[in-house]
């Protein structure tokens, strides 16, 4: 063993060593894929044409009919390629890109105007078959169309050709259980990342406070994590959701403000550490504010074990949604993964692929946070660095 | 010890009001709150019978009132001390030994405490049946992954246990039903409940009879709960199979495991009665955190399998916004939780002799 030096900065390293497993690199796989299909569903699977041509006349009815919501998503998604590419500060980045999501969001929401009414039937009627040449999306049928112009009955089984095929099947009413799985991405990324997202700033704050003044605070503090400690995460989300309406947004801030006190306990621990420690003391009697105490100073340095309960904590989030779904507590307008499974258990008859599929997108997705937590965990712990010395 | 008792006892009483508070306020800033109004909405009766009921619930539960003196009365009937009110809501003299009243159900019209009383026995065998089932499995599991460490069977099992721990418990609950228990696959456990009603009929025990075997009522409980005890304890024991893992690992080449094999102990001997025992502190502590998520897990596991618990119970409390049975439910379990902490921590003092309260 040579005594080199090593260069590399703390968070290097430890990205490099996560990224060492086999699990990790799979877990990462399927993110993103998830994301890439979330970004680009009404492309994917779709009932309307991408391209056709009639008459001699190219149009690309796909985007006529993209929402708000679509166009917002997917302008964000170059958004933040284009904010990747340039050579600037972290939070810099961080401030265009929440500023060019702001702005996308104004102009799309003056901007757009997608059609109030959208007739999947329509598609399928001579105005769009009879044509040059068309490429449709990979799956051709919308999430929301129900087939109630073609004569089969409802429910099919994969690859069940009755003149149309299936991947993964139809549910009770006739739509594609692929397609709504893919619109279903959305959702269940977003609500991960956001709610987690509230729920670890909830949590950083409580727990930073509670950490930096200890006593009195701390007490109070600890009462506070005990309490929403105390009553089981389900029985406090399902009294929210069931009292609060079921929007998306709203499920993300519930599920947001019932999961912070982990992380506060955690960082509350941190911080207990770091706060007689020289360099903040030396903060403290420069007289610098607190905020530029906590989060420039106190933060930073208590920040790595967090990525492995926020990714534990994605994961949990994930399965909230799912579960909140699955109860008949969900998102009402678009179909999601736990309504899905939701929908397999209210059918007449088992039919295995409306439980199976659905399902297991939210275990993979699950499984996928979790393998990723599990490599920061490896990659962080001094304990278990180096290869043979895992415990 | 006594003293550490009344003073942990005493801690949770302010724990149970912020756990009341929180769950009071979340109901009274939802939009359209509880008000009589709302819950005689979805009912078809005459306008006088609606006044009259919605008099009623005004007198009964105070609904007219601002929100924080409808908890105050709330929490006057629920302390076992505090003024004494009668049918018609009216304040008498202030009393000790009144009792606690949890309130009548808006939905059900029955008092919560008669309810809880059928409801909380079911969910609690489900829970307690779970619990050795998962330590068993977990400390098996463990125990083989740590003396084979890096072996197949430990490199296996830390995947497939991370892959049991992210499979959802509803998606488990789905395809067991489905696969298990439908006439479409194999019909080999019963869809729903945790008894037949024939079963209430028979004796205790299974046995022969001239009309062939009776399977006496253990054995049909047991056939009930194999699915929902399965749903409700591999997701457990998956994360517990690791830190048992762990913990054994952490004690494995320690000096007195040493010296145990120097003096010639069988290595059997070694594990369990020597390392086993010293590596349970950390299965100890965890054991607190798992009742409150069986008791969510429960909730999913008794809506799949159509059992009469609190999970259901709960479920169906929301829904209706029945005010005295949610926040009965999130109290009691609230307090199921509080009680499982310090059963934890009284066995760590048995486990290891070193910790004492005192």
């Amino acid at each position: 063993m040579t005594n080199v030096v090593s260069r590399e900065s703390f968070a290097a390293r430890i990205w490099r060593k996560t990224l060492d497993g086999v699990g990790v690199k799979v877990g990462f796989a399927w993110i993103g894929l998830l994301v890439f299909t979330a970004v680009f569903s009404p492309f994917l699977a779709n009932s309307m044409p991408l391209l056709m041509s009639k008459d001699g006349v190219i149009s690309a009815p796909v985007l006529k009919y993209l929402s708000v919501e679509d166009v917002w998503v997917l302008a964000n998604f170059f958004l933040a390629l284009i904010i990747y590419r340039l050579r600037i500060a972290v939070g810099k980045r961080v401030l265009l890109f929440l500023l060019g999501s702001a702005l996308i969001a104004v102009f799309a929401n003056l901007l757009i105007k997608p059609p109030a009414l959208v007739i999947y039937d329509d598609f399928r009627t001579p105005a769009y078959t009879q044509v040059d040449w068309r490429i449709m999306p990979p799956i051709p049928y919308a999430p929301t169309d129900y087939l109630r112009d073609m004569v089969s009955k409802g429910l099919e089984a994969p690859f069940a050709r009755q003149g149309h095929v299936h991947l993964m099947g139809t549910e009770e009413n006739g739509a594609d259980v692929l397609s709504r799985m893919i619109h279903a991405c959305r959702i269940a990324l977003s609500i991960g990342l956001i709610a987690s997202g509230i729920a670890l700033f909830i949590g950083v704050i409580v727990g930073g406070l509670m950490g930096y003044f200890s006593g009195i605070v701390d007490m109070l503090g600890m009462r506070l994590v005990e309490i929403f400690e105390d009553i089981p995460t389900l029985f406090l989300l399902l009294t929210f959701v069931a009292f609060f309406g079921r929007s998306l947004y709203m499920m993300m801030v519930i599920i947001g403000v019932t999961g912070w006190s982990g992380y506060a306990r955690f960082v509350r621990t941190e911080f207990l550490k770091l706060r007689k420690q020289d360099y903040v003391q030396a903060a403290v009697a420069s007289g610098l504010p607190l905020t530029s105490i906590l989060f420039r100073h106190m933060l930073p340095n208590g920040v790595a074990p967090l990525l492995v309960s926020v990714s534990f904590g994605i994961a949990g989030a994930i399965l909230a949604e799912a579960t909140l779904s699955f109860l008949g507590l969900g998102v009402v307008d678009a179909p999601s993964w736990g309504a899905m499974l939701d929908q397999a258990v209210k059918s007449s008859s088992f039919n295995w692929w409306m439980a199976v599929f659905p399902g297991g997108a939210i275990f993979m997705t699950v499984f996928a946070y979790n393998l990723i937590g599990e490599a920061f965990r490896d990659a962080i712990d001094p304990k278990l660095s180096g290869k043979g010395e895992g415990v | 010890m006594l003293t550490y008792l009344v003073r942990r006892l005493l801690l949770m009483i302010p724990t149970l009001l912020g756990i009341s508070i929180v769950v009071f306020t979340v109901m009274a800033l939802s939009p359209g709150g509880i008000t009589p109004q709302a819950l005689t909405s979805g009912m078809e009766m005459k306008p006088e019978q609606r006044k009259a009921i919605e008099d009623y619930y005004n007198k009964r539960y105070g609904l007219d009132k601002p929100a924080p003196v409808q908890y105050l009365r709330w929490l006057n009937n629920v302390s076992p001390i505090g003024f004494v009110s009668d049918d018609q809501g009216n304040r008498g003299e202030f009393s000790f030994s009144k009792g606690m009243d949890l309130g009548t159900s808006f939905q059900y019209g029955r008092p919560v405490s008669d309810i809880l009383a059928e409801r909380i026995p079911i969910t609690l065998l489900l829970n307690l049946v779970t619990i050795p089932v998962t330590y068993l499995i977990a400390i098996l599991v463990g125990m083989k992954s740590a003396t084979n460490r890096g072996g197949s069977f430990d490199v296996g099992m830390g995947m497939s246990m991370l892959a049991l721990w992210s499979i959802p418990t509803m998606l488990a609950g789905v395809l067991l039903l489905g696969f298990f228990a439908n006439v479409q696959h194999f019909q080999w456990f019963p869809t729903a409940g945790i008894g037949s009603r024939e079963a209430q009929d028979m004796p205790f025990l299974p046995h022969w009879e001239q009309a062939g075997f009776v399977r006496g009522f253990l054995l049909d409980r047991i056939w009930h709960l194999v699915l929902p005890v399965l749903c409700l304890s591999y997701g457990g024991f998956a994360a517990l199979a690791k830190l048992t893992r762990t913990s054994i690992l952490e004690n494995l080449d320690s000096d007195y495991a040493r010296t145990a094999r120097a003096k010639g102990l069988a290595e059997n001997d070694v594990l369990w009665r020597h390392v086993f025992r010293n590596s349970l502190l950390p299965l100890i502590t965890v054991s607190a955190g798992l009742l409150p998520s069986l008791l969510a897990g429960s909730l999913i596991v008794e809506n799949i399998f159509s059992i009469n618990g609190m999970g259901q119970l709960a479920v169906e409390a929301v829904k209706g916004r029945d005010r005295e049975l949610v926040l009965s439910i999130t109290w009691v379990s609230g307090f199921l939780t509080l009680i499982g902490y310090l059963i934890a921590d009284f066995c760590y003092t048995l486990a290891d002799p070193r910790v004492t309260y005192d």
